[in-house]
């Protein structure tokens, strides 16, 4: 340390990690640090003696569960849409030359008690209990008027500004069902709640072609798809991006402390007695917690299990939406189960994860209509957590700081949160569009 | 002449900070030395084929990108190892003390299935400075120190002029290929995100 850098960020999650290797390939000179001796802060995959270290506080798992480095359990469990904003940010940076991936087997909803998959085909869709015969013909005419759907093509808009229109207005005019509105709005436009019913319904067509594009893209049976080796590989591989065009990393730094000057902006980051000078602080919140304030809370269950999720069609890797309306709650539980199909358990081993926004202070109690469909489990961990947005202001202090992970099954507001950083971090708005490795190779010529 | 199956080979290179890990990389893969040193920018990881008897091999060498100065690797950088390269400066003691925490890092962090046997090369690296004159650390003691822990190959390297680069990543390709399972391992069929153009759905949903 004792150097001077355009950019310190603290913590390694994914958010951090993205944009240090954005950043870096700007040309920025980054410093990157964090207080653990791993990458991925909130969102690292721990292997089974640091699961059990962290919930059992024990450095001691039970024998019969296998080898620890055989796991890697996300803490913060989320599929990749296959066509999102991660994805395409993966493209961007060629960050998919350090990772492999594997499409999620499904996506199911839960409806009346019971599962149901989440159509990935016509003939799957024909066949599906969802919705009587008459409605699917309604929601046919629907589905198309979405797919023809182009912002940029008033045509296409068939005399709706749906900058105006309501998604309750749009759903009315095409005569569908409240089931299949419930179905449509959360599993697969994948609101969490039911507050977009009255909100222009530009976003809520936007995501359901989303969610289209994505099940076309690689045509698995979901739109999703998840790294091998678990989420902790994507901090670790923006990481290598952002090392690779000269970022420094130190991991094990205890007590990262932000230095102000006499104006309140940022100007350095002490740690172990030694301060590196900068320009701008990016950190999550917890490095600068009084900076941020609390918006919600999450809570979840993560399980270790010696078989797939119940009526997936023994699945490796699934995800079941039990919308809000479902439950009573005010908003969706989400269920996600990967398996050593996906290298982040030993032969035969499934981890499942039950997550929602706390609605209670009794987490086995909230969780417990998602972990009742699971079936046995060998262990269950329950962890609850704040989530934080900042409250500073940018241009005053030279802080930039990442608002917590949602409850969301998917990164979409993860890497909207990242762009709008980046955006403020650097005046420039970043066209995901290009891909970077091959401007540069044509660059060269 | 014909070739039996291709192989990929990972093949990850450890040691301190400066000792000449990128050099030695690029000497071998591009034939290219920079005397200019700045702690690693832009190295990434580089493949080469190498061609042993009638077999073909592709090395995946793999550079720290200098994250081994603040120790700050990852586990994902040392999964899959087929081969651990250990690069000292034989200018360098602190550099060639500091090869047994370098091992044992990589016994950690990679987890091999069989960590008594697995393939390591060590690489003493820099013989060129000063003609020799200034170097610290004698073969002898290298030597010593390799056959204490299981009998690992020793080369005595200039990336500078390319001595004994060529013969060091054969036996590393050797070696890397003996570790690597007889029976494919479980592989899951991944899917290629980078590639594939986007398809427009065709249909409805459902």
């Amino acid at each position: 340390m004792d150097e001077e850098y355009d950019v310190i960020v603290l913590g390694t999650g994914l958010k951090e990690c993205i944009l240090s290797g954005l950043l870096s390939v700007d040309g920025l000179k980054v410093l990157h640090m964090d207080r653990n001796d791993y990458y991925g802060g909130e969102s690292s995959s721990l292997n089974l003696t640091q699961l059990w270290k962290r919930f059992r506080g024990s450095d001691t798992p039970e024998e019969n569960l296998g080898a620890s480095r055989e796991y890697n359990v996300d803490m913060i469990p989320k599929f990749i849409m296959a066509n999102g904003l991660l994805v395409q940010t993966l493209i961007h940076t060629d960050v998919t030359k350090y990772l492999n991936f594997k499409a999620v087997d499904g996506s199911f909803v839960y409806k009346k008690g019971k599962i149901y998959k989440v159509p990935a085909t016509d003939v799957e869709a024909l066949k599906s209990p969802l919705m009587g015969l008459f409605e699917k013909r309604r929601a046919r005419k629907f589905f198309i008027y979405v797919q023809d759907y182009d912002e940029k093509d008033p045509k296409s808009h068939e005399g709706l500004d749906l900058s105006k229109v309501t998604a309750r207005e749009i759903i009315s005019k095409y005569g569908l069902e409240d089931d299949t509105i419930d179905f449509i709005g959360h599993a697969l436009a994948l609101h969490n709640d039911d507050d977009y019913l009255d909100q222009p319904a530009i976003d809520f067509v936007k995501r359901i072609k989303l969610y289209a594009e994505s099940l076309a893209r690689f045509q698995g049976g979901s739109p999703y798809i998840y790294p091998l080796y678990g989420l902790g590989e994507l901090p670790q591989a923006f990481a290598r991006l952002s090392a690779v065009y000269g970022g420094t990393y130190m991991l094990n730094k205890p007590e990262c402390k932000v230095e102000f000057d006499g104006s309140g902006k940022a100007i350095g980051v002490t740690s172990a007695g030694e301060t590196a000078k900068c320009k701008k602080v990016v950190c999550d919140p917890s490095y600068l917690s009084e900076k941020v304030k609390k918006v919600g809370k999450v809570t979840r269950a993560v399980c270790i299990m010696s078989h797939p999720i119940p009526d997936t069609n023994d699945a490796h890797s699934v995800q079941i939406i039990l919308p809000q309306k479902q439950l009573g709650r005010k908003s969706d539980m989400y269920l996600f189960c990967c398996s050593y199909a996906h290298n982040v358990a030993p032969k035969g081993k499934y981890i499942a994860f039950v997550s929602a926004e706390a609605e209670t202070d009794n987490p086995e109690e909230e969780l417990k209509p998602g972990i009742e469909l699971l079936g046995p489990t060998d262990e269950i961990f329950y962890h609850s957590y704040d989530t934080y947005v900042p409250t500073n202001i940018q241009e005053e202090d030279n802080c930039f700081i990442s608002a917590t992970y949602d409850a969301t099954t998917h990164f979409e507001s993860t890497v909207v949160d990242v762009l709008d950083m980046y955006t403020k971090i650097t005046g420039k708005t970043l066209d995901l569009s290009v891909d970077l490795s091959a401007a540069s190779a044509a660059a060269e010529n | 002449m014909s070739s039996r199956r291709r192989v990929l080979l990972k093949v990850i290179i450890l040691g301190d900070s400066g000792v000449g890990k990128t050099s030695l990389m690029n000497q071998f893969v591009n034939r290219k030395f920079s005397n200019q040193y700045k702690a690693t920018i832009g190295a990434d990881f580089l493949t080469k084929e190498v061609q042993i008897d009638d077999r073909i091999f592709t090395l995946q060498i793999w550079d720290t990108a200098g994250q081994e100065r603040f120790q700050s690797l990852g586990v994902a950088f040392y999964r899959g190892a087929d081969c651990c390269v250990l690069v000292y400066d034989v200018n360098v003691m602190k550099s060639f003390d500091n090869l047994n925490n370098w091992r044992e890092e990589f016994l950690i962090q990679a987890s091999p299935s069989d960590p008594e046997n697995f393939p390591f090369v060590v690489l003493g690296n820099k013989t060129d400075v000063d003609g020799g004159k200034s170097r610290v650390v004698s073969e002898k003691k290298a030597k010593a120190w390799c056959a204490s822990k299981g009998n690992i190959p020793y080369f005595e390297t200039s990336a500078k002029e390319g001595f004994n680069v060529d013969a060091a990543f054969e036996c590393i390709t050797k070696n890397a290929f003996k570790n690597e399972p007889e029976e494919e391992p479980y592989l899951p069929d991944t899917i290629d995100v980078a590639g594939g153009q986007q398809q427009r759905s065709t249909g409805c949903e459902c």
